[in-house]
């Protein structure tokens, strides 16, 4: 590995001219990849990961560049080579790495690499006799096994130098349901900042797969959904991603900085209805979007974005603190060296209110309940969103009745919030991959169940 | 890393036969936003991945970590891998084919002999441009990139091929305000020549893809006619690409399973993959298993002619490998809708009533690839006898894909394709089901 002196020269390339800042990022991953597809095990794959990423700034202007290469003079050229974009008299900033801290915030019991193929293997196995035993009409089930060590050291010309460990796991479970009319999916994927023992200690495999087959099953004999506008009772868990698609980017410093976020300039005011209360927390024990560090080497933190409605914070990174002339919120993120960070979600969820799920479902005459979601996107400038409902039903007279498909829910961001008026007392997260400038990152999201009381649902069926 | 070294080991370990993929690349990306220079990336990578054949099965390993002490680590890793694998799928390490084709154009040094300095001023000069065309533009990022690929196969029966690609891509993410409503416009061209770059056309296209859409507004529920954009057709097409995978159809989960020959679209569509397209970095001679690659139509006519298939697939089919076997999986090349001959506006005057569809948002999770059925948000235009009424915006379009092929009624002469080589015409569909107040 890169030593102390190495990371200090490579630093000064960086300032030799009249940049203000400079960081280096090293990264060595070791990941697996398990598939299995029609029961047969189809690919192994593992992959070592390396690489060293340089990121020079002067105010919260600042250059990237990476490699392979962990040769010094490799490495000096690369940041000499970035330091030329900056014009200017060297400031002749003097600084020296602090005493390297380990960030160990979160126990790993079994360390993959103690495990072997042939016990991750098993694991799918039984996975997918879990999920094709679930029904007759199960045609086919995919099943993804990930896991992975990232060892990442940042240091910078602010004497910052860490070294932080990310284990993180993941088991995602795809099943499909046919009949002659069509074929339909479910999916389950939990994951979290485990080691092996999230498979004893944490989940229930066989239970995992069954939820996907469920879903599948329940989709295959399915109505098509109405369209038109109509309350929408939202579930707890993958529910989360409407506040994280439709509020969550939007309160990022990426979009935030720049004034281009429908929440630009509005701390303090009323963005949410006042039975919402949203947090993200990078500090969770083991959770999915969690690690001791951010990939900017600041400890991980929980941050109240909205309280009571009222916007309390956003999420930013350090050089955009400089653009916005706030503070940092620790949020700086990468998927990898291959990405410069910048601001991002880690574990966001809306917190618990008062009612029960029960009393939101009878407190609803016609509407849909989206019990499980599935992807979206969002347009940070406008705010408008889009999610699809991975399996929903109608809600009539206060009673959740037939089952119905292919619905998506579009509207923006800033209405949905000030529409939620109920929210229950049931929180759950669930894991998602979380793609933006800085590649793609593990994220949670969660709620417990809330109600909107208008959203516009597309369906195929038309008109209700 | 030397090959050989690697090659004797992996034999002296029992691996029957082994293959290396080389990748350098090297890339550049430059952002502007408000007059700074906010992104300025540089970086050169590599990575070999390896594939070896041990007691009949494929293992598989990569690192970005290359030198002939990671020798040891990738020979055990792919035993390690193969050990397990239980598919009774034959694998193959192909000997090579007597002939590939010589592909032009698919690298050019004009993106190297413009220095960074001069494309910083372009790309500044480029968002200076877009703010100039109308007063209700907020915000521009304007961006440049280009990057090169180096491509090194070898394997353990003597097969050696190289390629070396590039491209280079210059746009602007257009952001306009009317004081009450903000909408967003996306303009960008792809090339490995950098005269082909159009300032003024990039800065009018991206300019008016933002302007036009103010006060959009949902239109009402109902089934329209749809005239969907080139950029919007390409955007729905590439969710369903796997549809044509020969290994999604051998797993039966692809909707085309057993219809070859059958006629799933409108006889006016045309489905091509075509590796030979120039200035293209999806394009060249041979795949990432060293196979031949071959220009196709799947669909022709409206009738499905085949599929995409790799060395595996084929052989299960006992059939050739159309060249489509990448690192990633089974994946076209450059995939589009043949263009027609209609033009854009004639296709907008033939409408009664109906909507121009520019986007399609969030199609990696609201389009099924499994059962054809998407529901998406859109925004467009609405036309009433022909003429744009007014901007349509948050409002969802929902069909099937297969079901809209069939529904084609018009297909227009501008090809575009978008960042990853999936290209389309604007085209017009009979009916879909749109959802808004």
């Amino acid at each position: 590995m890169l030593g102390k002196v190495i990371i200090e020269k490579v630093l000064y390339a960086a300032l030799e001219t009249n940049a203000d800042f400079a960081e280096v990022f090293i990264e060595d991953k070791f990941q697996t990849d398990i598939s299995m597809l029609s029961s047969n095990v189809e690919k192994v794959d593992s992959s070592k990961v390396f690489g060293v990423g340089v990121r020079v700034a002067r105010g919260y202007h600042s250059v990237y560049g990476y490699t392979n290469s962990s040769l010094e003079d490799d490495l000096v050229k690369l940041a000499s080579d970035l330091a030329q974009s900056f014009e200017g008299e060297i400031l002749n900033i003097k600084f020296e790495l602090e005493e390297m801290k380990v960030g160990n915030a979160h126990k790993i019991k079994i360390l993959p690499s103690e495990v072997s193929i042939e016990e991750k293997v098993d694991l799918i196995k039984r996975a997918n006799k879990a999920a094709r035993d679930y029904d007759k009409e199960i045609t086919q089930v995919g099943i993804r096994y990930t896991d992975y060590v990232q060892n990442i050291w940042l240091a910078n010309t602010e004497g910052t130098y860490v070294q932080d460990t990310r284990v993180r796991t993941r088991l995602g479970i795809n099943a499909i349901g046919a009949n002659e009319v069509t074929k339909q999916s479910g999916f389950n994927g939990p994951g979290g900042h485990y080691g092996f023992e999230f498979y004893s200690d944490i989940i229930n495999v066989e239970g995992a797969a069954k939820e996907a087959s469920r879903v599948a099953i329940t989709m295959l004999h399915a109505d098509e959904c109405p369209s038109g506008k109509m309350p929408v009772v939202i579930d707890n868990g993958f529910g989360g991603v409407i506040f994280h698609e439709a509020c969550g980017h939007s309160l990022e410093a990426t979009s935030v900085a720049k004034g281009a976020s429908v929440f630009s300039g509005k701390k303090g005011e009323k963005i949410a209805s006042e039975l919402v209360t949203a947090i993200d927390d990078g500090t969770i024990s083991n959770a999915w979007g969690s690690a001791t560090y951010d990939d900017e080497g600041n400890l991980q933190k929980r941050r109240v974005l909205i309280k009571d409605g009222i916007l309390n914070s956003y999420m930013i990174d350090k050089l955009n603190a400089k653009r916005m002339n706030d503070e940092c919120t620790n949020s700086g993120r990468r998927e990898s060296y291959r990405f410069a960070p910048t601001s991002r979600m880690t574990n966001t969820y809306i917190a618990n209110g008062e009612s029960t799920f029960e009393e939101i479902i009878a407190a609803t005459k016609f509407g849909l309940y989206a019990k499980k979601m599935g992807g979206g996107s969002v347009n940070p400038p406008t705010g408008d969103f889009n999610f699809s409902v991975g399996e929903g039903y109608m809600i009539r007279d206060g009673k959740i009745a037939e089952p119905v498909r292919g619905a998506t829910l579009v509207g923006t961001g800033s209405e949905a919030l000030l529409k939620v008026d109920m929210v229950a007392n049931n929180l759950l997260s669930a894991q998602g991959m979380c793609g933006s400038l800085s590649g793609s990152i593990p994220t949670d999201v969660g709620q417990p169940t809330i109600r909107v009381s208008e959203i516009t649902v597309g369906g195929r069926k038309g008109a209700n | 890393m030397n090959f050989e070294l690697l090659f004797k080991e992996a034999k002296a370990k029992g691996i029957e036969d082994i293959q290396v993929y080389l990748a350098n690349d090297s890339d550049f990306e430059i952002e502007v936003f408000k007059g700074e220079l906010d992104t300025y990336n540089i970086a050169s990578t590599k990575k070999l991945s390896v594939k070896g054949i041990y007691n009949g099965k494929m293992g598989t390993v990569s690192t970005e970590i290359i030198n002939d002490d990671m020798i040891d680590f990738i020979v055990d890793s792919i035993i390690a891998s193969a050990k397990t694998i239980d598919s009774e799928d034959e694998v193959f390490i192909y000997e090579g084919d007597k002939e590939y084709k010589v592909v032009e154009g698919l690298y050019n040094s004009s993106l190297y002999e413009v220095e960074a300095k001069k494309k910083i001023e372009d790309v500044f000069n480029l968002e200076k441009l877009v703010m100039s065309k109308d007063d209700r533009i907020r915000m521009v990022q304007a961006f440049y990139g280009d990057g090169s690929r180096n491509v090194l196969i070898q394997n353990s029966k003597g097969l050696k091929l190289e390629k070396l690609v590039n491209t280079g891509i210059m746009g602007v993410y257009v952001i306009a305000s009317d004081g009450k409503d903000q909408r967003t416009g996306i303009e960008y061209s792809q090339s490995n020549d950098y005269k082909d770059f159009n300032f003024e056309e990039l800065a009018t296209l991206g300019a008016e893809k933002a302007v036009s859409l103010l006060g959009a507004e949902p239109c009402e529920s109902g089934e329209y006619e749809i005239l969907l954009t080139n950029n919007a057709s390409a955007s729905l097409l590439a969710p369903y690409v796997s549809m044509f995978s020969a290994e999604s159809v051998q797993k039966d989960v692809s909707l085309l399973k057993g219809k070859v020959g059958e006629v799933v679209g409108s006889s006016i569509v045309t489905i091509v993959d075509d590796p030979f397209m120039k200035k293209s970095t999806k394009s060249g001679s041979f795949d990432d298993e060293g196979v031949a690659t071959s220009y196709k139509k799947l669909i022709n006519e409206g009738v499905l002619t085949g599929y995409l298939h790799n060395l595996k697939t084929a052989k299960k089919d006992s059939i050739k490998s159309t060249g489509n076997g990448f690192l990633s999986g089974i994946v076209p090349t450059n995939f589009y809708i043949k263009p027609g001959d209609l033009s854009y506006d004639k296709a907008v005057k033939s409408m009664k009533k109906g909507l121009i569809i520019t986007e399609l948002a969030g199609t990696h999770s609201g389009a099924n690839s499994i059962s054809g059925d998407f529901s998406l948000q859109s925004s467009g235009f609405l036309v009433e006898n022909g003429e744009i009424v007014r901007p349509v915006a948050l409002i969802t379009v929902a069909g099937n894909y297969l079901t809209m092929l069939k529904d084609v009624v018009g297909v227009c002469n501008d090809l575009k394709f978008n960042f990853s080589f999936i290209g389309s015409p604007a085209i017009k569909i009979k009916s879909l089901v749109v959802s808004g107040i």
